[in-house]
């Protein structure tokens, strides 16, 4: 018989159980409950071991649970085939129901004292308290004190129980681990959701003794991350979550976007295009010194050989942004793609002028030509993000701000510019973050698609080794990667190895039959496997098991959702994304007067005037925008060709 | 801390034992031809109950009890025997599961006061322990000794059922039954309550001979013998009974699967003894299994018994390999 609990004193839900061959040992402990139980596969539970004399209780045991049994007490399956003599409908009509057990298995969390470690007493079980979650999960060390560095992860649910979970920031964002990497197949907006519901977590919890801190966000796939400044819909449930874990339930305040240009160099490259919307996203355009330093992204390492690789950085170091004689009495200053493509023509024609060699200051012309090809190729395959002429248009280095999210959208990108964008921002972030001078102290780059970018085997590629860079040198920068991807076990071991943190949200059956999650008990698979969308499964250094927790839906509007509510607008013709983009920085421009000035102009030379005002921001745009579009220059009159008599006029004769 | 009255009798000379007898399960049972009078019919008759409607009462109470004993000591050649009995009425409710609605135990020694020395005998009184006292005649040889000790732990069994059933019948609801493992016609008030059923599995006590005999005894599975009254014996109350067979006997022996059910000495019991005995065929399943008597025993009695031997001391039961010589450490 269940005895009644004393009044105020909590029931036990089971007792621990321990026999030869399902002992009780430092790691795991057994216990049975009433088969009407609120606890289940991840639940935490709380042992009291006796105690000795008026001491109180003795040694404490927290454990989540990873496993559950339930069996009765029939010898053998044919024994039921002969009580109810094969029908199986008769088996229901037993007036007697057998004796069943609920048994569950759980990893120890805690225990306490934690010295000297011992098995877990066979003592009562109780439902974990929110206190007592705080101590299984070692969160007392850094909630409270002095200086707290909780980032609140999602409330850990179960047996009625909504219990906030906190992850460490300095476990979280370093300096003593980093890095967080979320798996879960697509679909159920839970790796995204999980990151953006996050990201407002840090930014409303990170420590202020640890600085600023500000999140880089790669927007690879449709609309995802382009309305993270716009509410989304929430419902009360939500917001009881919100208030539990002391966030605000609000759309971040500060969003940057950024987008290249398409094919067309003046209409943006991003469904954030309502014209609603479209003023907050600023440009991404790059030229030749912008991208020769990452030309090793755009260019395959198959053909590219030692003696390319060389040419290059000769053009890096001594010819970029430089005067330079070409040896044939030409000087040039290279600074866009059509600077460099006029050094080439000039190397080529000089030597075949001179027929001097096939070399050219130890270049053989062959591997010039080779380079040529590669990097002029570029421009156009990732046409509207590299730029052949004219200024670049670049994310705010040396001036983020705190809690400031920049997205950066290269969905519809090439994948050889999406590289070029991923490498480049991250190399210029890491370089500031080294010189301390970025802005902030701490950055999270978001990296969707992980599978893609950093898979476990393929050949070895400039953004891989950068993942791996950050993976393990980041976080003594304060470089952070928050990694999602659909299958963790086809991600580089080491990328994955180094996160701190650990989400998993619904996981595919095939993937947890991988060897990466032997270490799960099948009932914890089969719950990942059917995890609901909101809930997670949390690994984290303070914590010495998987725990479960439940978050709220993200307070912004989700992707597809905005896209409904925001619709893109079509491309402009070229006039009027002129107009648009000018009237957005100067709002007296009128758009007859953009028109006349860009009329029967070449649209290279308006776009890059464009460019620099963009660049510039000058107090009267048009103004400047005309002085660098520069003067009209009137088409020169072809003079007017003479007849030439035929040779022989032609006679009325045939013959 | 207060030791046990084993560790007192030991303190005070008796030679330490453990040793548990083979045949301290089960009990002992008349082995003899009692005769019975015909109360449906004159002579015994079988009838088919396998398409009888059962009686299929809400709630029943079904009680047990169990007995456990081991020998802990020696003072001379004087066997002390201590002794446990306990016994439970499980209540199964409409949802057919079974819980403890009432239960009581009780540990005695058993031995003769008077072939002990005096501060054994005054170790026994002090600890407070119930004493059962074996007469004169039984202690005279270790071996006869114990079974007398048998036999008084079964009678103090006996003794702590019909007090728990007759305790029991008080509370029983209007439409409650009580199931009884064993006679009822020990107790007055069990015998006459026209709610309460004995199912009694050992045959030891006979009440027909010759083809009447033979007819109860190869009672084709399904069916019952008609309800008759046995003949009293002793102190043993009014009584209606009848042999009902549970499973098929054939390919095993004529007592495989055959129960005597007790009930009250009414005409209503003649009247309904067929539904009663469907419903016991019902509680056929599930089986008792892994119990080796398990064509007769019922699983609600079998389950009161796994209840009580849960609930038994653990020092009560010798552990395996008690009895290898102790070693020096």
């Amino acid at each position: 018989m269940i005895r009644p609990a004393e009044p105020g004193s909590p029931a036990p839900l089971g007792r621990v159980v321990a026999t030869e061959l399902k002992p009780a040992t430092p790691h795991q402990f057994h216990f049975w409950t009433a088969n009407e139980t609120t606890i289940g596969i991840g639940a935490i539970v709380k042992v009291e071991g006796p105690g000795v004399g008026d001491q109180g209780p003795g040694r404490v045991v927290y454990g989540v649970v990873t496993d559950g049994f339930a069996y009765s007490d029939l010898a053998t399956p044919l024994h039921d085939v002969v009580a109810a003599e094969g029908d199986p409908a008769r088996a229901a009509e037993s007036p007697s129901v057998r004796q069943e057990i609920r048994l569950w298995t759980a990893a120890v969390l805690r225990q306490q004292p934690e010295e000297p470690l011992q098995p877990v007493p066979l003592g009562a079980v109780y439902v974990a308290s929110d206190a007592d979650v705080a101590q299984a999960l070692r969160m007392d060390a850094y909630v409270t004190g002095a200086q707290p560095s909780g980032i609140p992860v999602g409330l850990y649910t179960a047996a009625g129980l909504e219990a906030p979970v906190y992850l460490d920031a300095d476990f979280l964002l370093g300096p003593e681990a980093a890095h967080l990497n979320i798996s879960g197949v697509s679909g159920l907006a839970t790796k995204t959701s999980a990151v953006e519901f996050l990201l407002a977590s840090i930014f409303e919890h990170f420590p202020a003794h640890k600085g600023r801190v500000a999140a880089l966000c790669f927007n690879v796939k449709g609309p995802d991350l382009c309305f993270l400044d716009r509410p989304g819909a929430l419902d009360d449930a939500d917001r009881r979550r919100y208030e539990r874990l002391g966030i605000t339930p609000q759309p971040f305040e500060r969003v940057r976007y950024y987008a290249p240009f398409k094919a067309d160099g003046v209409n943006l490259n991003t469904l954030r295009t309502h014209p609603d919307l479209v003023g907050d996203v600023e440009p991404l355009v790059w030229g030749l010194s912008e991208v020769l330093d990452f030309a090793e992204v755009l260019l395959n390492r198959d053909d590219i050989d030692a003696k390319a690789d060389a040419f290059i950085d000769f053009l890096s170091d001594r010819v970029l942004n430089k005067e330079f004689d070409d040896g044939f009495g030409g000087s040039h200053r290279v600074q866009t793609f059509a600077d460099l493509n006029g050094l080439f023509r000039a190397i080529f024609d000089g030597l075949e002028l001179s027929g001097r060699s096939d070399m050219w200051r130890t270049h053989h012309i062959a591997t010039i030509r080779k380079v040529r090809n590669r990097l002029s190729n570029i421009s156009t395959r990732c046409k509207g993000l590299v730029t052949d002429d004219g200024p670049s248009s670049d994310l705010p280095w040396g001036r983020f701000e705190d809690r400031t999210v920049y997205v950066v959208d290269v969905a519809n990108v090439d994948p050889l510019g999406q590289d070029l964008v991923f490498a480049r921002a991250v190399s210029k972030l890491r370089e500031h973050l080294e010189r301390r001078d970025l802005g902030v102290e701490a950055v999270v780059v978001f990296v969707d698609e992980l599978n893609k970018y950093a898979p476990g085997d393929g050949p070895e590629t400039y953004v891989r080794k950068m993942l791996l860079d950050i993976s393990e040198r980041g976080r003594y920068l304060g470089l952070v990667l928050f990694a999602a991807e659909q299958f963790r076990s086809q991600v580089h071991r080491r990328v994955v190895g180094n996160a701190g943190t650990t989400l998993f949200g619904r996981m595919d059956a095939d993937e947890l039959a991988t060897p990466g999650y032997h270490v799960l008990s099948p009932a914890v698979k089969i719950k990942l496997a059917t995890l609901p969308i909101g809930e997670l499964m949390v690994r984290h250094p303070h914590f010495t098991q998987p725990i479960f927790v439940r978050f709220p839906r993200p307070a912004v509007l989700r992707g597809r959702d905005g896209v409904e509510r925001f619709p893109p607008a079509a491309d402009l013709p070229f006039e009027e994304a002129v107009v648009r983009q000018l009237a957005r920085l100067d709002r007296r421009i009128r758009p007859n007067q953009v028109k006349d000035l860009i009329a029967e102009r070449r649209p290279d030379d308006v776009r890059r005037a464009l460019a620099a005002v963009r660049r510039t921001r000058p107090d009267d745009a048009l103004a400047y925008f005309r002085r660098m579009l520069g003067a009209r220059v009137a088409p020169a009159t072809a003079p007017a060709r003479e007849a030439v008599p035929p040779l022989n006029p032609i006679s009325e004769e045939p013959y | 801390m207060p030791r046990s009255w084993v560790d007192a009798i030991l303190a005070a000379g008796a030679v330490p034992a453990s040793y548990v007898p083979d045949a301290s399960a089960g009990r002992t049972d008349l082995e003899e031809f009692t005769g019975a009078d015909g109360v449906e019919d004159v002579a015994l008759r079988t009838y088919a109950v396998a398409d009888t409607r059962p009686l299929a009462p809400g709630t029943v109470a079904f009680l047990d009890g169990i007995e456990q004993w081991r020998v802990v000591g020696y003072g001379g050649v004087t066997p002390i025997v201590r002794g446990y009995v306990a016994a439970a009425v499980r209540r199964r409710g409409p949802d057919r599961r079974l819980r403890t609605a009432a239960e009581a135990s009780r540990e005695v020694a058993i031995t003769r006061l008077e072939s002990l020395a005096e501060p054994l005998r005054r170790a026994l009184a002090a600890s407070g322990v119930d004493l059962l006292e074996l007469a004169e005649e039984d202690v005279g040889q270790p071996g006869r000794a114990i079974q007398a000790a048998r036999r008084e732990l079964e009678r103090a069994r006996l003794a702590q059922e019909r007090e728990l059933g007759e305790r029991c019948l008080a509370a029983l609801g209007p439409d409650e039954w009580l199931v009884v493992d064993g006679v009822l016609s020990d107790s007055a008030a069990l015998s006459a309550h026209p709610r309460a059923l004995g199912v009694i599995k050992s045959h030891g006590a006979q009440y027909f001979e010759g083809p009447e005999l033979e007819r109860a005894l190869t009672l084709p599975a399904g069916h019952r013998t008609s309800v008759f009254q046995p003949k009293r014996r002793g102190a043993r109350r009014a009584i209606y009974s009848w042999y009902l067979r549970l499973w098929p006997w054939e390919g095993n022996d004529l007592l495989y699967g055959l129960v005597r059910v007790e009930a009250h000495a009414d005409a209503v019991t003649v009247a309904r003894a067929s539904a009663l005995s469907a419903w016991l065929l019902r509680e056929r399943s599930p089986l008792s299994t892994p119990d080796a008597r398990w064509d007769r025993l019922l699983y609600a009695i079998h389950d009161v018994e796994t209840y009580l031997r849960s609930r038994t001391p653990r020092d009560v039961i010798a552990p395996p390999g008690s009895r290898l010589p102790r070693t020096g450490s």
